[in-house]
């Protein structure tokens, strides 16, 4: 179990040798920032940049958040002789459950029964439990999402003792995680050019946080939301037809909302494989394809976050691509 | 009440015997479905799970998993803190 003097530790790397007493102080900060890359040939605009957040440990955006939320977990005694329970649809489950086999926690992930094979086979490899849901769980009580309802209700079982959930849909630590490193990243990597950031509602812990933080430092800067249409099939992102709002989610810091649909996603997805060697997940793509149609931005530095990579999804892939690529003999 | 179904109590249960019994004592809503249906899915058709539940919303939402999943729901003995559901797995779920 999981004491405070063993989450996260204090970092006193040294990040020039890059040589580390510890995977956890490979989580980034102003000073570790994920790389931030211009994306040369699958957009015309020469100011358009990803935030690479698959570069980090674990794998994805959701390092960030998972490391803050078990250090608060700890940090307040809620772990003390207790697992850890959580609802996710992969990312953040991966950094929870990285983070728990380095704790000796144990991990219980209720996951989304559409979520690609390739994330419950990672899960399981980390050592979790994992729980697959369908969203339409309750026959009578129809909750918009099953996999939050299931997490909930194991919290609750047990008479509350077994299980800690670090509830990222409604945990401010999600959204400090972004305020306190993502959007300061950004900052000092554009030179304070920043004018546009877009990214996804998932937990709404990225949008908020960052939001939250460029327009302290630049009133200016626009935050751009990307929604998916119901029943789409972006991991990570949600559509508010049929998840709830977050409580997370801060609409004083976003300036548009706009719609995407799968398929230009997966098309530009592909583009930013083929075309610019981004080996990106879907969700990516959405946001790169509403930055490519949003002609708002001449000025400036555009960014967009690149939540996780495509090696996830191949299974996505495998369908979409159905021949192409083998040999025709 | 639907077709089929029987109000009983612990002491005249129908004559079934389960197969398997289930007891998700201390779990709430939607954790007894959740394991009800997986218990099911690896059982055969005809064979009969006796589920006990504890919490009060399983009185609704057993009943409607059974209809749901084309299963049939043989009995309910409500006890007010334990509920017990014999459920006949249906064909072909």
């Amino acid at each position: 179990m999981v004491t405070q003097s063993q989450s996260i530790p204090t970092k006193t790397s040294d990040h020039a040798l890059r040589r580390y007493e510890d995977i956890r102080d490979l989580l980034p900060d102003v000073d570790n920032p994920t790389p931030l890359v211009r994306v040369r040939n699958a957009v015309p605009a020469d100011n358009v940049y990803l935030k690479l957040e698959w570069l980090n440990p674990f794998g994805s955006i959701k390092d960030r958040a998972a490391s803050y939320l078990i250090r608060g977990l700890a940090d307040s005694g809620a772990l003390e002789g207790r697992e850890i329970v959580e609802a996710s649809s992969g990312n953040t489950a991966i950094a929870l459950a990285a983070i728990g086999a380095i704790d000796g926690t144990k991990v219980t992930i209720t996951i989304p029964d559409g979520v690609p094979e390739e994330t419950k086979t990672v899960l399981r490899m980390l050592g979790a439990e994992v729980w697959e849901t369908p969203d339409e769980l309750c026959p009578v009580d129809h909750p918009k999402d099953g996999a939050i309802a299931l997490a909930r209700s194991l919290l609750a079982s047990e008479g509350g003792s077994r299980y800690a959930m670090p509830d990222q849909y409604e945990n401010p630590d999600n959204v400090r995680a972004h305020y306190e490193t993502t959007g300061p990243e950004i900052w000092k990597q554009s030179g304070g050019e920043v004018s546009a950031f877009f990214a996804g509602f998932g937990t709404c812990g990225t949008i908020t946080g960052v939001g939250r933080y460029l327009k302290e430092r630049n009133p200016d800067v626009r935050i751009i939301g990307i929604e998916p249409e119901k029943g789409h099939r972006l991991p990570g992102l949600k559509s508010f037809a049929e998840a709830n709002e977050p409580g997370n989610l801060d609409w004083s810091v976003v300036d548009d909302v706009v719609p995407v649909l799968d398929d230009p996603a997966y098309a530009m997805t592909l583009r930013l494989h083929r075309e610019d060697g981004l080996l990106v997940g879907p969700s990516t793509g959405a946001i790169v394809h509403v930055i490519n149609t949003y002609d708002d931005f001449k000025e400036g530095v555009v960014v967009g976050v690149s939540p996780d990579a495509g090696a996830k999804y191949t299974t996505y892939f495998q369908e979409m691509l159905g021949d192409e690529g083998l040999p025709i003999i | 009440m639907n077709q089929g179904e029987q109000s009983m109590t612990i002491d005249e249960k129908p004559e079934v015997t389960s197969t398997q019994i289930l007891d998700t004592s201390g779990l709430v809503c939607p954790l007894p479905v959740y394991k009800a249906a997986l218990v099911l899915r690896g059982m055969e058709s005809g064979q009969v799970l006796e589920l006990i539940c504890t919490d009060p919303g399983s009185l609704a939402d057993i009943p409607a998993l059974a209809r749901q999943r084309g299963d049939r729901l043989v009995g309910i003995d409500d006890r007010g803190a334990v509920q017990v559901f014999l459920i006949e797995k249906g064909p072909g779920t």
